[in-house]
């Protein structure tokens, strides 16, 4: 049990470390000189996943943006996502959007790619409030409360506004809500917050695919799905 | 003898089929008012609920704040409901519950465990985890019909214990007795005023007392005191003593506060003591019982002795009549009257708040809907912010009040959650509490340097041409425009600082380059940029646009300032969440909708740019009063001849911008810098903000350049610096320097050996 936990914790801490250190130590990236990628066709420049190192083994294990705490002097706490017990896991996620989303809308799951733990489910554990909300609006989306969820949903994004998680589920509601083209943008917000976090991101351009279907844009749609396959 | 008689038996016959078809009339009014909806009710405006949760950035003063203003009772150990127990970082307390939009939260006890500034614990009284809880919402106002009723509707099952019988003690002992009228109730009223001297005691039944008020005018005549005992008798006939009692806690008349008429006991619970009507005490009922006979006459707040006074007289009577213990009532003689104070969040008003949530009401209802169906309008006021800036904005105009010409300075002031997209707090005068002229929405001022952000926006989004440290020229210039006149800016220090890296000329707010460089990108093409940051206005495409001629209300300024710090997303301001009918009923949402209008990576390098500014620029101030570790980004504005100062900027949670300026636009002592952001930064402090922290988009990549040329360089040579770049459009990196050249060259002699 505590072998795998402390390189886990420390790589995980390491990152969280990384990641809300002030401005002017950002570690570089070497991103070479390859030119243009901001015009690949989708705006925001998501176009050149493949070529960035961005995606480090250890990226799967971080886990959760404690709400507020994102000043440097709060302990992120975070949770080896793919060792983690796996009955809390599954049971304390009933929303998992994975599977709920699969059979409504005929969304394609995504493949697996030796991401030990998979689906979104797997992709990070969420702390109290935000899991408890993102609960509170799958049971009023199941019960047909769509503005029930979103706004459910809402006051989660309010708690935790950078958690990828709660954009996907806000994307998702919106879709059902068939606001397709709010869908597609609560999507893009969670991308730009889910870096290395790769299933996350294959299931945010899964929704983009879908939204974008809904509104008519086939090619966009295959854009998107090519970028969700890349993604993994 | 006979005709007389007969006259009489007819004239009496006549009388009483008079009197009986009065008395139909009558019962049809009665019934008629009584029976349908009796009462119109405003709609009620609430901030946004406190929400508790371990981790959650919550200073214990301030929570603690909230719950008195939400009229908490200190108490040794929880009693019920609105009942608060403090132990050092350990607080208990007992919430009330409330019916919200999205569910119902419980009335529930709560522990909460504060470490430093932040949540530590969040726990149910049984001890288990609690994920998430709320309290109910401050009420901050409501929407008044032209004749400023308002009340809160009670049942009779919500009052608190005494109430009904300290009424009936005081004001009517026969009501469960009698038939509408008491002849036994005006003899002892003629009694006890005989022996007391004095009027002590009025005749009219409680009965009479709602039918005063509810059907009748307030004219003194013996024809209108017999119309209304017999409305009183037929009330009586048909309704019974529980609806007649109802009534009456919600009718009566209980203070006036300004133009708004304070009714029912539902409101002046709130009004006077911030909690609700179930929760008062013994003392707290008697003053409020004791206030019927006299409401102004007896106001506890400007009466406060005459208020204690009755408030005891009537403890006594309840003594005497047994309707409480000796020892209750002696004890509740010893408390204060526990009025809510002025000045406290629970007796502050929130007009330039209210005033954009009246604005957007408007456009969706029916002014009607809104003063009459009692609906609960739920907003994202933030109170906590609201005080924060109120005292920013004071204790800095009382700062900066030695500088001549400082006290005419007006203000206008607005706090969102760049997030979200929701407004938190509003200022729209120096006197917060004054109803009048709203800056904050209506104050329509040139931007000045504010708009400078817009033009560099244009321009990094253009990589290919454009990067934070390509060189551009801060040299004096002049053109032509359409109209023969010539436009020739200046820098504010009259200087020109010759060739300089494009992300100097926004962090010192060069006119000269910026302006050149809005010349060189397209005054239309700024305008576009302008348009997609959500600006509304229609400015002409003068050059002079390009120094913020053009004018914006702070708001504007926020919607516009918004985009900015939220990634490029552009979310339209909301100041209201949602609404729920007088039932609980979900009626209306105002949902969160964002749309990506810049690339992330753009808006990253303006970012940067406009952290500079704080750290190294013009706002360079800010960190006289905040810590540098704290990340912030803006940028100040003053117009020509300091008419206005400006400043906007953001954390990553809280967004806000500061106009200062006189009413009659004359000049100010004050620029952006010395005025505006003077208040930006105090409220900041107070505010006590998260830093910025924009995740790295994955277009943008961080290069090192030497700070002297701007050429690509390595992290080991001096004056190296890093700076973020639209991948692609950074300068190729420099070899290494110092120690490691050597090292390389050993490595390589040394290879070169064993080969």
């Amino acid at each position: 049990m505590n072998k795998w936990l402390i390189p886990a914790v420390t790589a995980s801490l390491m990152l969280a470390g990384c990641s809300t250190v002030p401005r002017g130590s950002i570690p570089v990236v070497d991103g070479g000189s390859s030119i243009g990628s901001a015009q690949s066709g989708t705006p925001g420049g998501y176009g050149n996943q493949s070529s960035q190192p961005q995606a480090l083994p250890e990226d799967s294990g971080v886990v959760v943006m404690v709400p507020g705490g994102g000043g440097s002097s709060m302990p992120i706490q975070s949770f080896p996502a793919g060792n983690a017990p796996l009955e809390t896991t599954i049971s304390t996620q009933p929303w998992s959007a994975t599977p709920s989303a699969a059979p409504q809308s005929g969304y394609v799951e995504p493949t697996p790619s030796g991401i030990p733990s998979g689906g979104l489910a797997m992709d990070e554990q969420l702390d109290g409030p935000v899991l408890a909300l993102l609960t509170t609006a799958q049971q009023q989306q199941g019960g047909g409360d769509l503005n029930g969820a979103a706004s459910s949903l809402e006051r989660a994004q309010r708690i935790a506004p950078r958690e990828p998680q709660v954009l996907y589920r806000l994307a998702e509601v919106r879709l059902a809500q068939g606001d397709a083209s709010q869908a597609e943008q609560f999507a893009r917000r969670g991308l730009s917050y889910a870096s290395g976090r790769p299933a996350l991101q294959a299931s945010l351009w899964n929704l983009i695919a879908q939204a974008r279907e809904r509104q008519g844009d086939a090619a966009g749609a295959a854009q998107a799905r090519e970028q969700a396959r890349v993604s993994l | 003898m006979r005709p007389w008689l007969g006259w009489a038996i007819k004239l009496s016959l006549v009388g009483l089929v008079v009197l009986a078809v009065f008395a139909v009339y009558l019962d049809a009014v009665v019934q008629e008012k009584f029976s349908g909806k009796r009462w119109t009710v405003p709609a009620k405006v609430y901030a946004r609920p406190l929400e508790l949760f371990v981790g959650q950035k919550l200073a214990k003063t301030d929570f603690l704040k909230e719950l008195d203003a939400l009229g908490y009772r200190r108490e040794g150990a929880v009693s019920g409901p609105g009942g608060v127990s403090v132990a050092g970082n350990n607080i208990e307390l007992f919430s009330r519950g409330f019916q919200f939009y999205e569910s119902n939260e419980p009335s529930q006890r709560v522990r909460v465990r504060f470490s430093g500034d932040y949540v530590a614990g969040l726990t149910q009284a049984g001890g288990g985890n609690l994920a998430v809880a709320r309290l109910e919402p401050l009420l901050i106002g409501g929407l008044y019909p032209a004749h400023q009723e308002d009340r809160v509707l009670i049942k009779i099952d919500q009052v608190p214990p005494y109430l009904v019988e300290t009424l009936v003690a005081i004001e009517d002992r026969e009501f469960f007795n009698h038939f509408g009228v008491s002849p036994k109730g005006i003899a002892r009223a003629v009694w006890i005023n005989a022996t007391a001297g004095q009027l002590r005691q009025g005749g009219s039944t409680l009965t009479q007392q709602l039918v005063k008020n509810f059907y009748l005018t307030n004219e003194r005549s013996l024809s209108r005191k017999a119309t209304e005992a017999m409305m009183a008798v037929l009330l009586e006939l048909h309704y019974d003593k529980k609806d007649i009692l109802e009534a009456y806690l919600n009718e009566v008349f209980l203070g006036q506060d300004g133009q708004r008429a304070v009714h029912g006991f539902g409101l002046a619970s709130q009004y006077f003591f911030s909690q609700p009507l179930s929760e008062l005490k013994l003392d707290q009922v008697a003053l409020l019982v004791g206030m019927v006979k006299g409401p102004t006459y007896y106001n506890p707040r400007r009466n406060p002795e005459r208020a204690l006074e009755r408030r005891n007289l009537v403890l006594d009577v309840l003594a005497e009549q047994g309707v409480a213990s000796a020892a209750e009532v002696a004890a509740a003689k010893q408390k204060p009257l526990g009025i809510t104070q002025r000045g406290t969040l629970a007796d502050s008003s929130f007009p330039a708040f209210l005033d954009l949530v009246k604005r957007q009401l408007r456009e969706d209802y029916q002014e009607q809907d809104l003063t009459e169906e009692g609906l609960r309008i739920f907003t994202s006021f933030d109170p906590i912010m609201q005080l924060k800036a109120e005292s920013a904005l004071a204790d800095t105009l009382k700062r900066l009040s030695g500088r001549k010409g400082v006290d005419q300075v007006e203000a206008g002031v607005v706090v969102t959650s760049p997030e979200s997209g929701e407004v938190q707090a509003i200022i729209g005068s120096r006197q917060p509490r004054f109803a009048g002229f709203n800056r904050a929405l209506d104050a329509v001022r040139p931007i000045g340097s504010l708009i400078k952000p817009a033009i560099y926006l244009t321009a990094l989004e253009r990589p290919s041409q454009y990067t934070l440290t390509s060189l551009i020229e801060d040299q004096p210039f002049s053109i032509k425009g359409q109209d023969g006149q010539v436009w020739k800016p200046q820098n504010y220090d009259r200087k020109a600082h010759g060739t300089i890296y494009l992300y100097q000329g926004l962090v010192n707010s060069y006119n000269l380059s910026t302006a050149k460089l809005g010349l060189e990108l397209g005054v239309p093409e700024v305008l576009k940029t302008l348009d997609r940051l959500g600006v509304e206005q229609k400015w002409p495409a003068y050059p002079s646009m390009l120094l913020g001629a053009g004018g914006l209300s702070p708001l504007s300024v926020a919607n516009m300032y918004q985009t900015l710090a939220n990634g490029g997303f552009n979310t339209p301001l909301r100041g209201i969440r949602n609404v729920l009918t007088a039932e609980g009923e979900p009626l209306k949402r105002y949902p969160f909708q964002i749309q990506q209008r810049f690339d992330s990576g753009a808006i990253y390098l303006l970012q940067n740019a406009m952290q500079r500014t704080m750290s190294e620029g013009t706002g360079r101030s800010v960190y006289n009063q905040l810590p540098r570790s704290l990340a912030l980004a803006g940028k100040t504005g003053t117009s020509n001849d300091s008419r206005d100062s400006w400043f906007a900027g953001f954390s990553q949670d809280v967004l806000a911008v500061v106009w200062l300026g006189r009413d009659d636009n004359g000049p100010t002592p004050l620029t952006g810098a010395t005025g505006a952001l003077q208040v930006w930064a105090d409220f900041m402090r107070k505010a006590d903000p998260l830093p910025l922290d924009m995740p790295v988009p994955d277009n943008v990549v961080l290069a090192w350049v030497d700070a002297s040329s701007g050429q690509g360089t390595d992290p080991s040579c001096p004056n190296a610096v890093q700076m973020p770049y639209i991948r692609g459009s950074q300068p190729v990196a420099g070899p290494a320097c110092g120690i490691q050249a050597p090292v390389n060259e050993v490595m390589d002699w040394v290879r070169g050996w064993l080969d």
